[in-house]
């Protein structure tokens, strides 16, 4: 069964790399510009997993994760954020907003692949 | 007398132990058989479980070895993959701002650098800006044959690595990490100076080189493509 994944980024350039990646794996793949949109898709679409950027539009990612967690009908959604600049204080505050995981531009496809991968089995294991 | 009528009971008390001793033996000569035999099978064995033991090694190398080569060929898929989507995102559209934008996307997310200057050849010896991030665009604003590394890449037109070079950029360029002149059929289309790399980036790989060739021809011909086209119809669908 497919796997539905969210990939929310206002880069086209990211957003094609992202499903590329992940063409090679038995996913959905859903697509939201920025983290208001990301929101919406994500209570409507119930995406097994989201793939956020933080820098976006209306809302960026790290407030748009918060909001993700802080509500009932997405607050289990496990949510990978897509980072540029991977500095602590960045992936401390991704963490304290509730990510599950991050990984950093360039996207490094085995890397991205490997986490989603890891997520999608831990919610499984859980589930049975 | 007594003696006399004793004797039989004797011999037979010492038939018995001697039928007895003689069990004994047989038993200790099965025994001894069965411990030879035990023996050779321990010895077959522990030669089996050694070639076991020697097969096992030999799949585990096998198995490490095509986990290497799927690690690498998933590496070439995924550098294929930025190529395409740099290639994709350049010819996807005609309208200008469009190919800046493509332009720092692909600098920014797909070779990791959040300090970059675009600028076209405003003649032969001048570059006059088009886009940037992550710098101060006045102090770019327009480069000449006499600024520095960027200057001697107008020059030349060959492209300059930090780390292929002897020379070490200096003052405003103190960070420069590459510069790529946009060549169309040998005319000078513009120019991109990539600064500093993303903290998490530990040095050009190889797709980076080969996103700076297909920079230097891709993102010349989409540039001078958007010189042609009047901007009401740039934007392609």
């Amino acid at each position: 069964m497919k796997k539905k994944v969210l990939l929310v980024d206002d880069s086209n350039t990211v957003l094609l790399m992202e499903k590329m990646i992940l063409a090679k794996g038995p996913f959905e793949i859903i697509v939201a510009r920025d983290g208001i949109e990301g929101i919406e898709k994500a209570k409507s679409e119930q995406p097994d997993v989201i793939l956020l950027d933080v820098m976006m539009p209306r809302l960026d990612g790290l407030s748009a994760c918060a909001v993700l967690r802080s509500d009932a009908a997405t607050a289990h959604i496990p949510v990978i954020m897509v980072t540029t600049r991977a500095e602590e204080a960045n992936i401390e505050t991704a963490f304290r907003n509730g990510c599950t995981d991050y990984v950093t531009k360039p996207i490094n496809g085995l890397e991205l692949l490997a986490k989603l991968n890891n997520i999608l089995d831990a919610n499984a294991a859980v589930a049975r | 007398m007594k003696s006399e009528t004793q004797r039989p009971f004797i011999e037979k008390v010492a038939q018995d132990t001697r039928d007895y001793v003689q069990s004994l033996l047989d038993e200790v000569q099965r025994l001894s058989r069965a411990v030879a035999e035990l023996e050779v099978e321990i010895q077959t064995r522990d030669e089996r479980e050694l070639r076991l033991a020697q097969s096992m090694a030999a799949v585990e190398a096998e198995s490490r070895n095509f986990a290497t080569r799927y690690a690498e060929v998933e590496q070439q898929n995924s550098n294929l993959a930025n190529l395409y989507v740099a290639s994709y995102q350049l010819h996807g559209t005609l309208d200008r701002e469009r190919v800046v934008a493509a332009i720092k996307e692909i600098v920014i997310n797909l070779i990791g650098s959040e300090q970059l200057v675009i600028w076209e050849a405003e003649n032969e010896n001048e570059l006059r800006h088009v886009g940037s991030f992550g710098v101060d665009a006045d102090e770019w604003n327009s480069v000449g044959v006499d600024d520095g590394v960027i200057g001697l890449c107008l020059t030349t037109r060959v492209r300059f690595i930090v780390v292929e070079s002897a020379i070490l950029p200096s003052g405003r360029e103190k960070n420069l990490t590459a510069c790529i002149p946009l060549l169309l059929d040998d005319r000078l289309v513009g120019m991109i100076a990539i600064f500093e790399l993303l903290p998490q980036k530990e040095g050009l790989a190889r797709v980076d080189y080969e996103l700076f060739e297909l920079l230097a021809s891709h993102a010349a011909s989409a540039l001078y493509c958007t010189r042609r086209t009047p901007p009401s119809e740039g934007a392609a669908q």
